[in-house]
């Protein structure tokens, strides 16, 4: 049994740290990211009537969906892992799994698959990589960035091989009622996030099973001397993660009326984002599931407001890259100075 | 086997008898017995190395013995594992808080033992159950809903007990080493709970370094030497404290220590080697002002939020200061690194040794010349002999076992790695010594070592600043006392004119300063 860690306090402290120390400057950068996104949310509204419109709030609700719900599947992972980039829970993967379920699902359906037999397919890949995450992690005892990072590699080259590296444009009808649909006016991938929300947060924060899986990320040895085994709850919540990215590959194909290759990349940042983000919205300040996705939804509609002011597009990404440093930077100080 | 006589199984709510443990290359137990009565607080002491945490260990079904037998309530146990022992009703609180920082007390309590409702898990039900067991049997209020890493470290340690309790089916219970993270003031605490769960009747095992805490709570005590029982002492009877722990003491080191503080010629203080002036963080630190005379030991006492660790923090550089004065040696001194508190003339040994204080993966020797490199280089090369024969010389001096400056410091016990860090600091000839709690976690043996050094140091002309908590070993080793209170140095008096009751009461408030 490995030795559990003894709770110490860092030695140094940085300046800054040291600033953020009295009691009004902690209020602030306590409720600082909420008041960021709100000022700008308040600006883009002010600047644009359209922001603020049924229409835009439901159109960035429909694109924003698939990363939230890839920023809820990594939001578990983290939870169960830690949230240590390095050594903590991560998964990387996840965007490239729903790619090649993306990627499989068109393919069968172009093909003249039926849609349950195609779906059952590229859940089955998609599931299948969840596996072998939770296999190269527990039972070969790789860290999770590397685990993943390798089967990202392997899955996104999968899917180059299985359809060849081209496009491919589905034309399906259960396809179009998701990319195109409404419930109570509400897009129907918002209504998938929504599901995928409502079901990971009550198991993950509402059962036993999840109140031990956040014990096994929070503190590892607290969980193993509590007779919990982290390992067992960090494969399933590999399995976990790619449950949800088997929903996000339906409505990544929904999105992309089929596949276009590369997409990946852009969701592997965006949903890392999303998910740390995320946590400065929580709380108690640590990555959860809610949160992940709020992140997700705020950062897409950032980008939103700023097209809708017409801002240049390459400031969009400047501008979005400084308010995320600025919400991830004041949770680390006021972390910090918590301690 | 002990004076007390034998006891029958039935009586016990644990007995361990000749049980034997070999490591490659190292016997850790050797026939070692041990027997706790019902309803019964029983001490375990021994030095580093004696066996205890073995025996805990193996208690615990993390390690299996080689030969002996174990009963917990007159049942023996076959093969012992960690999930067999939890269901006799045997639990430990583990020296290392561990629990999650982020949970919340309710949560941290009901940890591994969640309770369901019709919509998952019953939180409020957690909540209110947790907040009556920590009132009701360990005497704290807390709110269920406070996050861990937002308590004390006591009040995390009353999580931790309350975690090990809350299923009500705790029969034995054992505490490894529960006050080494305390301050004087909240040791009361964690007693006043260990007293609640006496009158209730569980049984309990307390493995601690600190005898007069034994002295305190204990009914009886089994010491340990060498990886066996070598006594056991009855507490019960009504003898002093002054007879009690020096046959505890023997019994340890299997001789008389003699005094455990070294004689000290205390020579006429001719100047000052450390001066602080109106020392003040803005936070809690409230104007600082003290002296430290080369050739001076000067304890410096008070409880967590006294500001003491803050004023070690900002003596060596690692705490910004607003307003105040360090001077060294008469010069001036820049401590706002820990760099340029060294080349300064500071040194400290910290109060965290396995994490601030030594490169558990670099050799011994490399560990003490870590402060000195420059000394054994010749143009940046490190003279790897020379370095070598540092190591070995300060490890003679130091008697640090085992020997041989090429061992990885990580093997070394605590006691053995702490004497390295002050190796280090020897080597680095400096003119004031700072050391933060000096002698926490280590055993009797290896303190009365740590003594000499500091004595020596001393005598040879550094001013050194002794923080420590334990009243005993303050008024054994150093010329003047101070005492802090709230950030402010409330006395200032010669060990000579206070004692323990006295310096007590200064640092948890309970007394003007004379």
């Amino acid at each position: 049994m490995s030795e559990p860690a003894v709770q110490t306090l860092p030695p140094t402290r940085p300046r800054l740290r040291q600033l953020a120390a009295t009691p009004a400057l902690r209020l602030l950068l306590a409720r600082f990211p909420l008041l960021v996104f709100a000022l700008l949310f308040v600006y883009m509204a002010l600047g644009s009537e359209f922001f603020l419109e049924w229409r835009n709030i439901s159109s960035i609700l429909r694109q924003s969906a698939p990363d939230a719900i890839l920023a809820a599947g990594l939001a578990v992972v983290v939870t169960a892992g830690g949230d240590d980039i390095v050594s903590g829970g991560i998964d990387i993967s996840l965007p490239a799994a729903a790619t090649l379920g993306v990627g499989i699902l068109s393919d069968q359906l172009v093909n003249g698959r039926p849609f349950v037999l195609a779906m059952l397919l590229a859940a089955a890949a998609v599931i299948a990589v969840g596996l072998l995450n939770a296999a190269l992690v527990v039972k070969v005892g790789l860290t999770p960035l590397l685990a993943t990072l390798a089967s990202w590699v392997a899955v996104v080259g999968t899917t180059k091989w299985v359809i060849d590296n081209r496009r491919i444009t589905v034309d399906d009808p259960l396809i179009n009622s998701v990319r195109d649909g409404t419930v109570l006016n509400v897009p129907v991938p918002a209504v998938f996030a929504l599901a995928v929300l409502i079901v990971l947060s009550f198991w993950i924060h509402r059962t036993r099973f999840g109140h031990r899986l956040q014990a096994s990320g929070g503190n590892r040895s607290a969980a193993e001397i509590s007779g919990l085994n982290p390992d067992y709850f960090l494969a399933r919540s590999f399995v976990m993660a790619s449950l949800a990215a088997v929903v996000a590959s339906v409505v990544l194909t929904a999105r992309g009326s089929g596949l276009s290759p590369g997409i990946e990349e852009r969701l592997l940042l965006d949903m890392v984002l999303a998910t740390f983000v995320g946590a400065a919205f929580s709380f108690r300040r640590v990555v959860t599931v809610p949160g992940a996705m709020l992140g997700a939804l705020l950062v897409k509609a950032l980008g939103s407001g700023f097209q809708l002011l017409n801002v240049d597009i390459f400031k969009v990404g400047m501008v979005k890259g400084v308010l995320i440093l600025i919400v991830v930077a004041s949770a680390a100080l006021e972390a910090g100075q918590r301690r | 086997m002990n004076a007390t006589g034998e006891q029958h199984d039935a009586d016990c709510a644990l007995r361990m008898e000749g049980v034997t443990k070999t490591f490659p290359g190292v016997r850790a137990l050797d026939g070692a017995s041990l027997s706790v009565g019902r309803g019964e607080v029983h001490g375990l002491v021994g030095e580093n190395g004696a066996g205890k945490s073995t025996i805990i260990k193996i208690l615990a079904g993390v390690y299996h013995a080689d030969a002996g037998s174990v009963s917990v309530d007159g049942e023996p146990l076959e093969r012992i594992d960690p999930a067999s022992v939890h269901r006799l009703g045997v639990r430990f609180i583990h020296q290392e808080i561990s629990l999650v920082p982020h949970f919340s007390v309710a949560e941290s309590v009901f940890l591994g033992q969640e309770q369901t409702g019709r919509l998952g898990t019953a939180k409020r039900a957690m909540r209110e159950r947790a907040e009556t067991f920590l009132a009701e049997t360990l005497g704290v209020e807390l709110d269920g809903r406070a996050l861990v890493r937002d308590l004390s470290v006591a009040e995390r340690k009353l999580v931790q007990i309350a975690r090990a309790l809350i299923d009500g089916r705790a029969k034995l219970v054992v505490f490894d080493e529960p006050t080494a993270v305390l301050a004087a003031a909240e040791v009361k605490t964690l007693f006043t709970a260990i007293d609640t769960l006496r009158r209730a009747g569980k049984s309990m095992l307390y493995v601690s370094h600190y005898l007069n805490e034994i002295h305190q709570i204990c009914d009886r005590v089994t010491v340990f030497r060498n990886g066996a029982d070598v006594g056991v002492v009855d507490l019960r009877q009504p003898q002093q404290p002054q007879v009690r722990v020096p046959e505890i003491i023997r019994l340890m080191v299997g001789r008389d220590i003699g005094d455990l503080y070294p004689q000290r010629r205390r020579s006429e203080r001719t100047r000052d080697a450390l001066e602080v002036a109106g020392l003040d963080d803005g936070h809690r630190l409230r104007g600082v002002s003290l002296t430290v005379g080369a050739g001076e030991v000067v304890g410096l006492t008070g409880i967590i939020g006294s500001g003491r660790a803050e004023l070690v923090d900002s003596l060596y550089g690692l705490r910004k200061i607003r307003a105040g004065k360090i001077t060294v040696d008469g010069e001036p001194a820049r401590t706002n690194s820990p760099a340029r508190a060294v080349r300064s003339g500071l040194a400290l040994v910290p109060r965290d040794r396995r994490n601030d204080g030594l490169v558990l993966d670099m050799t011994v020797a490399d560990n003490v010349n870590l402060a000195t490199l420059e000394e054994v280089s010749t143009l940046g090369w490190l003279n790897r002999a020379a370095a070598g024969r540092r190591g070995e010389e300060l490890m003679e001096r130091l008697d640090v076992r085992p020997r041989g400056s090429h061992a990885v410091s990580r093997l070394l016990s605590g006691g053995n790695q702490q004497k390295v860090v002050l190796g280090r600091w020897l080597a680095s000839q400096a003119s004031v010594y700072v050391l933060d709690d000096p002698t926490v976690g280590v055993d009797v043996g290896a303190r009365s070592e740590i003594y000499r050094l500091i004595a020596d140091l001393a005598q040879a002309g550094a001013g050194v600043l002794m923080c420590s908590n334990d009243p005993a070993e303050l008024l054994g080793m150093c010329d003047r006392i101070l005492v802090m209170v709230r950030g402010r140095i409330i006395a200032d008096i010669a060990a000579a004119d206070t004692d323990h009751e006295h310096l007590t009461a200064l640092a948890t408030g309970g007394a003007e300063a004379a």
